[in-house]
């Protein structure tokens, strides 16, 4: 292992030299990103199970402004002109091999006590033992894996749960012909587009595609005005496999199809702070945009996501608190709401805003301005949802592919049954905005992290809060489970944050602290009103784990959706079980695969902690060995 | 300072200021006087002026590194709770009717505009040329630097060009003098911070430059510290204040203990206070009837702060309370306000050289302390230590650690039995420090108007800025601007949710706005047609009906001569008529869609109404005017007598200024009934102010500008003899004494200062040039692709 000394940053010393004397800013070239390898104390972390240890550090290389815009350098720190959005590095991974996905928690049928032991165990010792059958389950040439097709995860994993806009002839009619996949139209790479300023293609990008693992990781990442695709499984990671750089908008955001995914074709999305969006097929090099100058809504995109199951379609979270589903096949059309919505649920959503929380002043929750089932589906947004004014920050899909999480700047948590287009619950958080959400993989509970400095466990089932996750000495920007530390009753999760901390937290159901006269059950389902939740569960015939015939009973009307704060004295408060500064920049992104721990900063620098090691060879040893 | 300013150097766009002048000055030369401001443009269709002072928006001149007190008074008059005891202590003077007092009159410096509108009656209209002489003079050394050819006022953007043309467009309130015998108070800090609210809320204009000259005096009369005129701690400056308040207003309390008032008096001032405001309740009549609410501030602004103690050795812990008037953090680099209250209540060990006397076992012992908060402030002022010694302890260095700040706030270190110890707090004032050191520098405030959003007030500057902006001050931006003192006030969940929805409005009217200027092309956010209309229409929204109400009341007791009597005065009665006939309930939110048509009829109403009141007033006035007089003969025997035992001499001349402004304020009226001709000419007039829409109470608030004028005659009169004859002199040595070492100073620090605020200005202007041209040429891309069809655009252009 080799380090590259870093590149020169200025087209030449000469030219350097003149721009200095001439009191210029330098001008700057393209530079490469840096690796790096730092050792030492401070470069681990140290939990109970074992010492992470940081494998790597990734720095992205910052891109010069553009040259048709002046650098923005506006010294008077009073300046009352408006700053676009931007956004830290974030990354979106991704594995062709199964065994890279993540540990399906999420069970179908009675077969949780048999598991749990087994995975009980493995938490203790081996991560990687005692997993599901889908495991096993060799990676096919296509990519086939767990889930690759749409019919096969929703066999797998969501049971019963029908696809989203299931019904809706108009909808269905354009995605028939599955088996080819279909690229966007237009080569990034020959492009003369406004937006794209150019692209920047490995020139061995062919052979190094073919080379690689089949079971390693690609990373795409933003950073500023550049969008980079890397393959970090790699010997020559720093070197992307593609950079894109645009012209005035920063990417904020971007996912990756899994169900369309495979070695020769990635559906990915990314979403702007022009409130544009391009659908990027990064091995054929072509793309298209949608929601062109912002047709349909012209407020950055904070979050991305396609729609589980969904070959085409993916939501985007606007920052005027809209939530739209674009379908990557249609063009824009300029957007006007609909009349009452969806014809077939019109009714549901504007009584669920208005009629059933404690606020009635309040505007709708959720006001379905186009619904999925919209008749008039020919052009995007396929659905378009008003939660509020406020700037939505995140939203995730729960693993039963049912339900929707969205945190908002105004600290609000939705729960949303995105099938129905109806909004479960409302939550609040202690104070300050929300940034990050995610699902535990059980989809039992949600994480928040906001602008309180606290994460947030909540119980969707219970409808509830269950504990605020004290450590963090700024603002919580990610939030993430460690599939690989899950079982039904214990949960290992991490968050970063402003204050450049990683935390891990381990929280287990029984065994939560709760503050003296904490009058509540939680942990135990029975005891209380079934949420809504639970009852779409039974009604549709999907019986989780432990839900409860008592549920389907209840009426509707009985269950609030607003759910007030819970003062501090009546709410549990979990430590964490680790904590370190990771990174010398605020930390944005985080994420837990079989062998690391992989965080990202605002900016650039991609770090590895690779999971403690057995002293027996176990597997994530080997690969391990065999991709560094 | 210098490095900041060679930042600025070593940008390419800023190289030489000389060679981007011309295009500027051709520019501005080009376009006649400027535009609205935005703050008018938000202010337009504002509706009535409310007598709150909610919505008067002033900026503060400076007058050499006096912007630490800038920022800080104006946080305190946006408290809404501070602002209204203020008002109405000393709850015995002739309150909730400021238009009443003759001399709230505050002397206005003519502007250019409506200079002649605003002083009818005597030339006193000094030129405008005059005027910014007069400014030069006073601020000699001050801002003029380098190059001649361009001065930084001369840019649109810069800070120094707004700040020129907010002293342009007046008007400008001189308070060069105080009031406090009016209020029955001896002149201190309190009486002419109150003298500068009274002149906010009694100016008929929204907006305008008020000059807190007085006031300063005064408070450099009482704290040394801050005679140099150099770059002062603006925090240092608030905590004096609010002791000064405080002290203030016991000695008030206490001398008119001393004084005794009468039985009568005091009930009449119970009923009167019933009748007027709710609020006053909140004034804390804590001591019986005897002595009026001195607990406001307190009630205000002091928590209560539990030092626990635990003894390691014998395991007792003691507690003790303290107050506080703010909190001071440490910070860290990378945390949040948060945190940085959590660290300031962990615990603390005291041990080696710190050790704690512990009672139970006797002698020095080691201990855990920490400090939790017992009882929470209604306003939370947090105090970021970004001052620092250096290790050697010769110098304070300036901590630009990223310390981020929420909107909303709950405080986790509260003790266990503390009262409602999940309170939330709103942010809603920031104080900025602008500099590299704690010697030099520039303070702002960023602060949350009742309804009117955020606003910036920069010295003489004021300019609405959206709601993000205020997290440009967490100290990792360019600029070394970082928070530096916040105020937090108490506030509900409810009120949290109503206004976030409706800012959510105006926010995505931004949001879109941000995105077209990433996409470089202005475009209408079309999209959302309904929440274009709404986010136009929600600043206009007052806050309350209320305000309508009490601005009639206003109104109506407004022309009542108010004779300043020492401690003893009360506007007993509000004519209950006129608040119930006046009640044009003018909802804004309809002027917005149906103005033209409502217009004229509302106008005519609004007219026909503000006649009605004027009358009603006039009666009012007169009744209680023979109350008064007879109250005042009643006073005058029993304070006579009071004399003789006390000092009384002030009292006396105090009396006779009473007297004499009574006289005064007849001979004013007198002439006024026969000025005020009707409502076309204040129609007329009030539109040269550019306020269309406040006929009825402006052309009753214009006969108090008759009235300062008046007034002022009155005091010079008063100047002349009595006891604040004598005042006026000690204070005028002092002042004396302190404006040359004004000018010195500016000289000295001031030249530094300046010029990295020019350059600052450069850069700004600079680059707001350039953004025009890009917005043209991006629109024009766009506007030929919308020249084809969609399914053509969308290749061509990708």
């Amino acid at each position: 292992m080799f380090v590259l000394p870093p590149p020169p940053r200025y087209p030449s010393q000469a030219a350097y030299n003149l721009a200095v004397a001439n009191g210029q800013a330098a001008p700057m070239i393209e530079t490469n990103n840096i690796l790096t390898h730092p050792t030492g104390p401070e470069y681990q972390l140290v939990v109970g199970e074992g010492t992470y240890i940081l494998k790597e550090d990734l720095h992205l290389a910052t891109p010069p402004p553009h040259p048709s815009e002046a650098p923005i350098i506006n010294p008077n720190p009073l300046a009352t002109t408006p700053q676009p959005a931007t956004a830290g590095t974030k990354i979106s991974l991704l594995s062709f091999s199964s065994r890279s996905s993540a540990p399906l928690l999420y069970k179908i049928g009675t077969n949780g006590s048999t598991t749990s032991g087994g995975l009980q165990s493995s938490i203790q010792e081996h991560p990687n033992e005692g997993r599901d059958s889908a495991d096993v389950i060799p990676g096919s040439s296509d990519g086939g894996g767990t889930s690759i097709t749409g019919s096969a995860r929703a066999a797998l994993s969501i049971g019963s749960a029908p696809a989203f806009g299931e019904g809706n002839s108009m909808l269905s009619a354009t995605g028939k012909d599955a088996g080819k996949r279909r690229k966007p139209k237009n080569n990034i790479a020959k492009s003369n587009s406004s937006f794209i300023s150019r692209c920047i293609v490995h020139e061995n990008m062919a052979k190094r595609l073919v080379d690689r693992p089949s079971d390693g990781y690609f990373a795409f990442a933003n950073i500023n005005r550049a969008f980079q695709w890397l393959d970090l499984s790699s010997p020559q990671k720093a070197d992307h496999l593609t950079k894109i750089l645009f012209t005035k908008g920063h990417c904020l955001c971007h996912d990756i199809n899994q169900v369309t995914k495979g070695p020769s074709h990635i559906d990915l999305i990314m979403g702007f702070s022009t409130g544009e969006i391009i659908w990027f097929e990064p091995i054929s090099q072509k793309y298209t945009r949608l929601n062109k100058n912002g047709i349909i809504n012209a407020t950055p995109v904070s979050e991305i996501r396609w729609i589980p199951g969904s070959e085409n379609l993916f939501l985007a979270a606007h920052m005027d608190g809209s939530l739209v589903v674009y379908d990557k096949e249609k063009d824009d059309s300029a957007f006007l709401p609909e009349e009452n919505g969806g014809q077939t649920n019109g009714n549901s959503e504007k009584t669920n805003g208005n009629g059933h929380n404690g606020f009635g002043e309040h505007a709708a929750k959720l006001h379905v301005d186009k619904s999925v089932h919209s008749k008039n589906q020919k052009f995007n947004p396929v659905s378009f949802w008003k939660l509020s004014n406020q700037r939505i920050n995140a939203f995730a899909f729960s693993p039963d592919n049912r339900h929707l999480a969205v945190v908002s700047e105004d600290g609000t948590l939705r729960i949303i049954d995105y099938l129905k287009e109806q909004l479960l619950d409302l939550y609040a958080s202690y104070y300050g905005g929300f940034i990050c959400v995610c699902w535990s993989p059980d989809g039992k509970y949600v994480l928040t992290g906001g602008q309180d400095d606290l994460v947030s466990i909540w119980s969707v089932t219970e409808a509830t809060i269950v504990a605020r996750c004290q450590g963090h000495q700024s603002w919580v920007t990610a939030v993430c489970f460690d599939p690989w530390r899950c079982d039904d009753k214990n949960y290992r999760f991490g968050s970063v944050g402003e204050d450049c901390r990683l935390l891990l937290w381990d929280f287990s159901v029984g065994m939560l602290h709760r503050p003296k006269s904490s009058v509540r059950q939680r942990g135990s389902i029975s005891s209380r009103f079934a949420s809504p939740l639970q009852r779409a569960e039974t009604q549709t015939s999907t019986s989780r784990l432990r839900s409860n015939s008592s549920a389907s009973a209840e009426g509707e009307d009985e269950h609030t959706i607003e759910h007030p704060v819970e003062p501090r004295a009546t709410t549990a408060m979990l430590p964490p079980v680790m904590s370190k500064v990771v990174d010398p920049d605020p930390l944005c992104w985080l994420d837990f695969t079989e062998e690391s721990i992989i965080t990202s900063c605002k900016s650039g620098h991609i770090r590895t902690w690779d999971r403690p090691r057995d002293t027996t060879a176990s597997k994530s040893e080997t690969t391990l060995a065999s991709a560094s | 300072m210098s490095g900041l300013f060679s930042k600025f150097k070593g940008t390419s766009g800023t190289t030489s200021p000389g060679v981007s002048s011309p295009s500027h000055k051709n520019k501005k030369d080009a376009e006649p006087e400027p535009e609205i401001t935005p703050l008018v443009k938000m202010l337009q269709n504002a509706g009535p002026i409310r007598n709150d002072g909610s919505d008067k928006f002033f900026g503060l001149e400076n007058f050499g590194n006096t912007c630490y007190c800038n920022s800080i008074v104006q946080a305190l008059y946006y408290s809404v709770p501070f602002r209204e005891h203020v008002v109405r202590y000393p709850p015995h003077s002739p309150l909730d009717t400021p238009n009443g007092y003759p001399k709230i009159v505050t002397p206005i410096r003519a502007p250019i505009q409506n200079g002649g509108a605003v002083s009818p009656a005597k030339p006193k209209g000094i030129t405008a040329a005059e005027a910014m002489k007069r400014r030069a003079a006073i601020n000699a050394g001050q801002p003029v630097p380098a190059s001649p050819g361009q001065r930084p006022e001369d840019k649109p953007d810069s800070p120094e060009y707004k700040k020129k043309h907010a002293m342009l467009a007046g008007p400008i309130l001189e308070l060069t003098y105080e009031n406090a015998s009016s209020y029955g108070m001896e002149e201190s800090t309190f009486t002419a911070l109150k003298d500068i609210f009274m002149a906010l809320i009694a100016n008929p204009s929204r907006t305008g430059v008020l000059s807190p000259q007085r006031f300063l005096e005064i408070f450099k009369r009482d704290n040394e510290m801050f005679r140099t005129s150099m770059h002062q701690d603006a925090h240092e400056f608030y905590g004096l204040v609010l002791n000064a308040v405080i002290s203030n207003v016991e000695a008030n309390a206490q001398r008119i203990r001393e004084l005794g008032p009468p039985k009568t008096d005091d009930s009449l001032a119970q009923s009167m206070k019933a009748a007027v405001t709710s609020a006053a309740h909140a004034m804390g009549l804590n001591s019986g009837t005897q002595s009026p609410g001195t607990g406001w501030v307190h009630e205000i602004f002091e928590g209560v702060l539990t030092s626990e103690t635990k003894c390691l050795t014998c395991e007792t812990a003691s507690q003790r309370d303290e107050t506080f008037l703010d909190l001071s953090i440490d910070l860290d680099q990378h945390s949040s306000v948060t945190s940085c209250l959590r660290k300031f209540s962990a615990e603390e060990m005291l041990c080696e050289r710190n050790k704690f006397h512990c009672d139970n076992c006797g002698g020095l012992q080691e201990a855990e302390k920490r400090m939790k908060i017992k009882r929470l402030p209604k306003i939370l002022a947090l105090h970021l230590k970004r001052f620092k010694y250096t290790e050697d302890m010769t110098r304070l260095q300036k901590l630009f650690h990223r310390v981020v700040y929420p909107y909303h706030l709950r405080m986790f270190n509260t003790t266990d039995d503390a009262e409602d110890p999940d309170r939330l707090y709103e942010l809603y004032a920031v104080v900025v420090h602008i500099g590299g050191n704690a010697y030099h520098g520039h303070y702002i405030s960023v602060i949350k108007t009742q309804d009117r959003g955020w606003l910036l007030f920069d010295d003489e500057m004021v300019e609405p800025v959206d709601k993000h902006y205020v997290r440009n001050f967490f100290g990792d931006k360019p600029g070394m601007a970082c928070a530096y003192v916040l105020f937090y006030q108490e506030t509900t969940v409810e009120a949290m949710r109503k206004e976030q929805e409706a800012e959510g409005l105006a926010e995505v009217a931004l949001a879109s706005q941000e995105a077209d200027i990433a996409l470089g092309h202005p475009q209408p956010n079309g999209t959302h047609p309904s929440s274009v209309s709404k986010a136009v229409s929600i600043p206009n929204t007052p806050v309350d009906e209320n305000g309508e109400f009490v601005s009639l009341d206003h109104a109506v007791t407004s022309p009542v001569p108010q004779a300043p009597h020492p401690a003893l005065r009360h506007s007993t009665t509000l004519p209950p008529t006129s608040t119930t006939s006046t009640t044009p309930a003018v909802p804004i939110l309809d002027i917005n869609k149906m103005r033209s048509k409502k217009d004229e009829e509302r106008e005519k109403k609004e007219n026909k109404e503000a006649e009605k009141a004027r009358k009603a007033a006039e009666k009012a006035a007169e009744k209680e005017r023979i109350k008064a007089e007879e109250k005042r003969r009643k006073d005058l025997e029993y304070k006579r007598k009071e004399y003789q035992k006390t000092q009384a001499e002030e009292v006396k001349a105090a009396l006779a200024a009473s007297k004499a402004s009574a006289a005064e304020e007849e001979e004013r009226r007198k002439r006024e009934a026969g000025a005020s001709g009707g409502p076309s000419s204040d129609t007329s007039k009030e539109k040269e102010n550019g306020h269309e829409k406040t006929f009825g109470l402006s052309g009753l608030s214009r006969s108090h500008k008759g009235s300062k004028s008046m007034s002022r005659k009155s005091f010079g009169f008063l100047g002349g003899s009595g006891k604040n004859g004598t005042s006026s002199e000690k204070g005028s040595p002092s002042m004396s004494s302190v404006t040359p070492s004004t000018s010195q100073t500016t000289t000295t620090t001031g030249t530094t200062d300046d010029t990295a605020v020019e350059g600052v200005g450069e850069l700004a202007s600079s680059s707001s040039i350039q953004t025009p041209e890009k917005h043209s040429k991006t629109t024009k891309d766009r506007f030929s692709f919308s020249g084809l069809g969609r399914k053509k655009s969308n290749l061509m252009n990708s």
